[in-house]
């Protein structure tokens, strides 16, 4: 994987950079001795490393509008981040770049139960808002599996998802408002405690841009009240073809569980050595399906999916009989990357999105692309929304493994959009997924995308190197007729 | 002036090069039946859209349905009940308020971002658009999004579409996500003289797990439900023995904020369209405004505006949405000033006369940085402004 070529003559002046954000900032918030900097070399993918040229830990917004002021007006790049847990390396510094981390940003602002909704500042961790509303019995839906340590700002820049958002939507559907620092420092609020601002939704835009477009420093977001009750369902089946079914069977019904999620015999046993939760370890395949609601439609609903179970040809049915034993139901699942890790040295976590009819399709692909490449794969699956996350073995201290690996890794993301499906469901493109944009988009939808980032960022200063496989420049995009196969700007980085 | 009538998408996208090549801006309507919302354009020339209809692809199974953008709203509707399902975020129908022959296509609500009471719990209509194709104003055919519903891949231009009023693309194929519709429905009515009182009912309904999908405050003689008292509408949905059991609940729980009543189905389903559908206020030739605004907030609110000018109003979404009628020609000013000082939000003018439109902003005015931003968006896909010039403001 290519990054954008190093301005040589930036990271000559590091120190003088430096010096100059000392001089918009306190000093203890500019760090650029290399051992502080260590710790900002990656985020969640940490296969690709590099050492920024300066990290800034700003403090209040408008700190954060005069380093993006001083930046746009010096040329030089920025890097947000914040928790540093992206899976696709949307935080991955430059050499040539300041990272811009918003790890101060740590005060919830305003707990309002009246409105449902928390007003926090982006570096308090997805968890966090969950833990100061909780007394009342609320909490903030999307769940991605690293909340513990993820942060708010980091779910808006990757829409982050999570088990539950088959039922509770997305982050961009539980996000009410942003205030945004755009690379000129203007301080932007969009939205708040009411919905549907008029105008265009540049909220909905900048959920998911992944620190391409601006950096956020305040977000509303809507909160929930707990369900009265959550139950859970263990259902082992003897293929995966029939889970799949299965899992069409219940949404045809016309149920949308809170969740529903599925793993495949490598991933059930890997997770059964690991937290010994009782998975059926003779199935092909395993369902856990989450009820959540008052007492009696829960009762109810368990009925009604337990006999769409039976007769989709489930070997196996458990129900949940306390908090316990449903979080036990969950343990293997949410240990399922950890567990991996254990019957495996390194293994690559993929994240595509399917139709769901098309499970057992990619199921059978998946094998045979597992013999192809000589990977063993792990599968889980937020299966109600057709969400993937193949996790493929390797040894990294295997010569030539880890190239494997990312091929058999790439072949996947393909035929998810082969089968009408999409590169990532939740985990951002980055750079990991972002030479692979070509096979989803065309030359003119990304330039249209690529146009948008122009209206925030004609410069390329925000996160270049991420999500667009190449940097045209502003100016080019606005040439009106570029013809198939007429590439008229040999000259521009492609990588 | 030119009517172009383009059939299929190629016939657009030649159109659209030709309206490139002369840089002549067009008007674009498909039912036109949203005429009435927005600023008059100044285009020259018409785009009209009606030809380019139609289900493509309907998949109840993966809850999604794909169309033509110009397919009537009713269309749709009707097919996805056919099936058991529905579009969860429960567009209005705006046939009695702006006088038209037919609710409009499911492109104009797509366009116009308008979503009805369930907004509260399902969300709004750009959560519902997953992918589409368009040409923008460049003349460029383009896609984005998916037809799966789980889906980060780039930028989310479908949440822009939604509410660009046609000023960024010309719309043609979408694909939406469609929701199971629930088994049954009832509404609990809690009765207070005192507005702030159900508005409290109204607030503390949203706060409770028995997952209203729709909350109303109805003051007094506003609508037949509410002759002779205010009243809070809580709209409980599900399988029935759900609904029964939180109807039960929510009523013990609200209770003490008044008289309580629960509406059985029928009834229910015709109130529910009357608060979507902004019935209560349609019957004369008054301005609408619709005001999203903080829930808490609503009560002083309305109550500040109607001590300064002669209006009728009702609130759906808990209080978040405030609908107004009002024949006060200063009427926006109170509005939007009363606004400010209630934590902000957005005044839209729904309906108003063409001499009212010209002379004020139909929609919230921006803060300049965020004005020169939503313009430069716009440029990205519209650089000659050809599409709707000047329909936003």
């Amino acid at each position: 994987m290519q990054m954008p070529k190093a301005d040589q003559d930036v990271i000559g002046r590091r120190a003088e950079i430096a010096a100059g954000l000392r001089e918009i900032l306190p000093a203890q918030c500019v760090i650029d001795n290399e051992v502080s900097m260590k710790a900002y070399d990656a985020d969640g993918l940490s296969a690709y490393r590099q050492m920024p040229l300066v990290v800034v830990l700003p403090e209040t917004t408008e700190q954060v509008a005069s380093v993006m002021k001083w930046c746009r007006d010096h040329k030089i790049k920025i890097v947000p981040r914040g928790a540093g847990t992206s899976l696709s390396g949307g935080a991955l510094p430059l050499a040539d770049g300041v990272l811009l981390a918003l790890g101060k940003f740590n005060q919830i602002l305003d707990v309002d139960f009246e409105n449902r909704c928390v007003v926090t500042q982006p570096g308090v961790t997805n968890l966090g808002i969950t833990h100061a509303v909780e007394d009342e019995g609320f909490y903030y839906a999307p769940d991605p599996s690293s909340q513990i340590a993820c942060s708010i700002g980091g779910n808006i820049a990757e829409n982050s998802g999570g088990v539950h958002c088959l039922k509770y939507g997305l982050t961009t559907n539980n996000v009410l408002g942003v205030e945004i620092v755009t690379i000129d420092g203007d301080i932007l609020r969009i939205g708040g405690k009411h919905l549907d601002s008029g105008h265009l939704d540049i909220l909905g835009l900048m959920t998911g841009s992944e620190g391409l477009l601006g950096v956020v420093t305040e977000v509303t977001v809507r909160i929930l009240k707990k369900p009265a009750t959550q139950r859970a369902m263990l259902v082992g089946f003897d293929s995966a073809q029939a889970a799949g079914q299965a899992v069409s069977n219940v949404i045809a019904a016309g149920i949308i569980p809170a969740g529903m999620e599925m793993m495949d015999a490598p991933a059930i046993n890997a997770a059964e050595d690991f937290v010994n939760v009782g998975y059926p370890r003779d199935a092909a395949a395993l369902l856990i399906v989450e009820l959540d609601g008052p007492e009696v439609e829960v009762d109810h609903l368990l009925g009604v999916v337990g006999d769409i179970m039976s007769q989709s040809g489930s070997t196996s049915l458990r129900l949940s009989h306390s908090e316990e034993e449903r979080n036990q139901f969950w343990a293997g699942r949410k240990s399922a990357f950890p567990a991996v890790g254990r019957i495996s040295p390194d293994y690559l976590c993929m994240d595509g999105t399917i139709p769901r009819k098309a499970l057992p399709e990619m199921l059978t692909r998946m094998a045979s692309m597992s013999q192809k490449y000589g990977l063993r794969v792990a599968n889980v699956f937020h299966a109600g929304d057709g969400n993937l996350h193949p996790l493929i073995l390797f040894d990294a201290n295997v010569e030539g493994e880890l190239a494997r690996a990312e091929e058999f890794g790439n072949d996947i993301l393909r035929n998810c959009v082969e089968l009408g499906g999409v590169l990532t469901g939740e985990h951002g493109v980055g750079v990991e997924k972002r030479d692979l944009m070509t096979e989803m988009f065309t030359d003119e939808d990304l330039k249209t995308q690529q146009r948008v980032k122009c209206a925030f960022d004609p410069d390329h200063l925000l996160n270049p190197g991420k999500v667009f496989p190449v940097l045209h420049r502003c100016a080019e995009l606005g040439r009106m007729h570029v013809h198939k196969g007429d590439v008229p700007h040999p000259d521009l980085p492609r990588f | 002036m030119t009517i172009y009538t383009p059939h299929n998408f190629s016939a657009l996208e030649e159109i659209m090069a030709g309206l490139v090549a002369d840089k002549s801006a067009v008007n674009i309507q498909s039912s036109g039946t949203k005429a009435g919302l927005g600023h008059q354009t100044s285009a020259g020339d018409e785009l009209h859209l009606h030809k380019m209809a139609g289900v493509i692809e309907y998949e109840p199974e993966e809850l999604i349905i794909t169309a033509h953008a110009s397919t009537a709203l009713g269309e749709i509707e009707r097919l996805l009940q056919e099936r058991g399902q529905m579009l969860a975020f429960e567009p209005p129908h705006l046939d009695k308020l702006y006088k038209t022959a037919s609710t409009g296509t499911i492109g104009g609500a797509l366009l116009a971002n308008l979503s009805g009471p369930r907004r509260l719990s399902a969300g709004a209509a750009r959560d519902f658009l997953l992918g589409f194709q368009a040409v923008s104003g460049r003349g460029t055919s383009f896609r984005s999004g998916s037809k799966v519903v789980k889906n980060v891949t780039g930028y989310d231009l479908s949440k822009l579409l939604c509410g660009s009023f046609g000023t960024l693309a010309v719309l043609d194929e979408i694909t939406l996500k469609t929701l199971p519709a629930p088994e049954t429905s009832q509404t609990l009515i809690v009765a207070h003289p005192d507005l702030t009182q159900v508005a409290g009912a109204a607030r503390a309904a949203m706060q409770t797990a028995y997952e209203a999908s729709g909350a109303a405050i109805l003051p007094k003689a506003v609508h037949e439900m509410s002759q002779n008292c205010a009243i809070a509408a809580i709209r409980i949905e599900g399988v029935a023995v759900s609904v029964a059991d939180r109807i039960a609940n929510l009523q013990t729980a609200l209770s003490s904020f008044g008289h309580c009543d629960v509406v059985p189905q029928e009834a229910s389903e015709a109130l529910w369209a009357d608060i979507r559908d902004v019935a209560p206020l349609c019957g004369d030739d008054a301005q609408i405004w619709r005001v999203s605004l903080a829930p808490s907030a609503f009560v002083s609110f309305a109550q500040s505006v109607e001590g300064q000018i002669d209006c009728r109003y009702y609130a759906d979404w808990a209080g978040g949405l405030l609908w107004l009628s009002t024949q006060d020609e200063g009427a926006h000013h109170f509005i939007r000033s009363q606004l400010q000082k209630s934590g902000g939000g957005h005044a839209t003018l729904m309906r108003g006369d063409d001499a009212l439109r010209a002379n004020i902003p139909v929609f919230e005015p921006l803060d300049p940085a965020l004005a020169k931003l939503n313009q430069r968006v716009q440029h990205s896909f519209d650089p000659y402004h050809l599409l709707n010039p000047g329909r936003l403001g």
